[in-house]
């Protein structure tokens, strides 16, 4: 009877330690977490991943409400993003708005070519092709053939600085453009405002 | 049957172009909109929405019965009629609502695939029951760092 108290106990021990653990997670080191991609970033007044994406965001939304774009999508017309033009004073990356607004649109059916920055890797892959004498004639990628874009997104970013007793107020207003190469009649522009104000 | 065509054609037409996805009453609200943690000053008074050029267009005015200012956060959830999420997470839109102000937020969906949406919505000063938050009862956990 005495055994039978005793391994019932060492059982209901071994049973409440068990369920005591904890499993370690899938992770190395210590000191840097994982944050929300998509939270509201307000650790300066400096543009930052909140103003990129609502950005971005509002100006695809614009742009899909266009018929133009809608009759772009539908005759499967071909659209080019030139960089976004930064002037203001600060230091950033303006090809994150350009790359995020064709991202979105080509999830809606858009279809985009590579900009002028990004030739030189095109470029080289049709040498690489069609001069190294590596590859079968029959299927390489043939030159000439590389399809010029009808319609052509371009921006640029802008911003008023303001200080005073404890307080920097900035402004800043980002422009986009579609433009008809071609003709280059200004077919769509949108802006977005935004201010950021620290007190000290 | 060509009157029948016809008025079917008209039909379809009409859908095509203006189809109340969902009008503003007190329970669809409900169903459309979700708090993260209750909100004390600010609701949402008016939802609507529409089909327009095939893009779902939504409207809702959020009024704030505080006589002080009110920052909320917000963002949109699209989704198809099975209720499947249609779109990426949208990031986080701060917007700062006056005193006693009805503030009108109006969005087009990102994708021609949208037909529903759920409207996420988080305010500073939401409150949480005390069960949720173990002793505060203020939300801690806005989507802002």
């Amino acid at each position: 009877m005495k055994f039978c108290h005793l391994s019932l106990l060492s059982v209901l021990l071994a049973f409440s330690m068990s369920a005591c653990q904890t499993t370690n997670s899938p992770t190395v080191g210590k000191g840097i977490s994982y944050g929300d991609a998509k939270a509201v970033e307000t650790v300066s007044t400096d543009l930052g991943s909140t103003d990129i994406q609502t950005t971005s965001e509002k100006m695809t939304q614009s742009l899909l409400q266009t018929p133009l774009l809608q009759e772009i999508i539908q005759k499967r017309g071909l659209l080019m993003a030139s960089p976004v033009e930064n002037k203001t004073s600060e230091y950033f990356d303006t090809k994150l708005i350009t790359d995020t607004v064709l991202s979105h649109l080509q999830k809606n059916g858009v279809r985009y070519v590579i900009a002028s920055d990004e030739m030189q890797n095109q470029v080289d892959e049709l040498r690489r092709q069609n001069q190294s004498g590596l590859y079968k004639k029959s299927s390489t990628a043939k030159t000439g053939n590389m399809q010029g874009a009808q319609y052509r997104l371009d921006g640029s970013v802008s911003s008023i600085t303001k200080r005073g007793t404890g307080v920097k107020d900035v402004y800043y207003k980002i422009n986009m453009r579609l433009i008809e190469i071609e003709s280059g009649i200004v077919e769509w522009s949108d802006e977005k405002e935004i201010r950021k104000v620290i007190n000290y | 049957m060509k009157r029948m065509t016809v008025a079917f054609a008209l039909g379809i037409a009409c859908l095509s172009f203006a189809l109340p996805v969902h009008s503003a009453d007190g329970g669809s609200v409900a169903s459309k909109v979700e708090e993260l943690g209750r909100m004390d000053y600010l609701k949402v008074t008016d939802l609507r929405a529409v089909r327009r050029d095939g893009l779902l267009r939504v409207q809702a005015t959020l009024s704030n019965s505080s006589p002080g200012n009110q920052q909320l956060y917000y963002r949109f959830r699209w989704l198809d009629s099975d209720g499947f999420a249609v779109w990426e997470e949208e990031p986080w839109k701060p917007e700062l609502i006056y005193g006693k102000q009805d503030k009108v937020l109006s969005v087009v969906a990102p994708t021609f695939k949208a037909a529903d949406f759920k409207l996420e919505l988080q305010s500073p000063n939401n409150s949480t029951s005390a069960e949720s938050t173990g002793n505060g009862n203020v939300a801690d956990k806005p989507p802002y760092r």
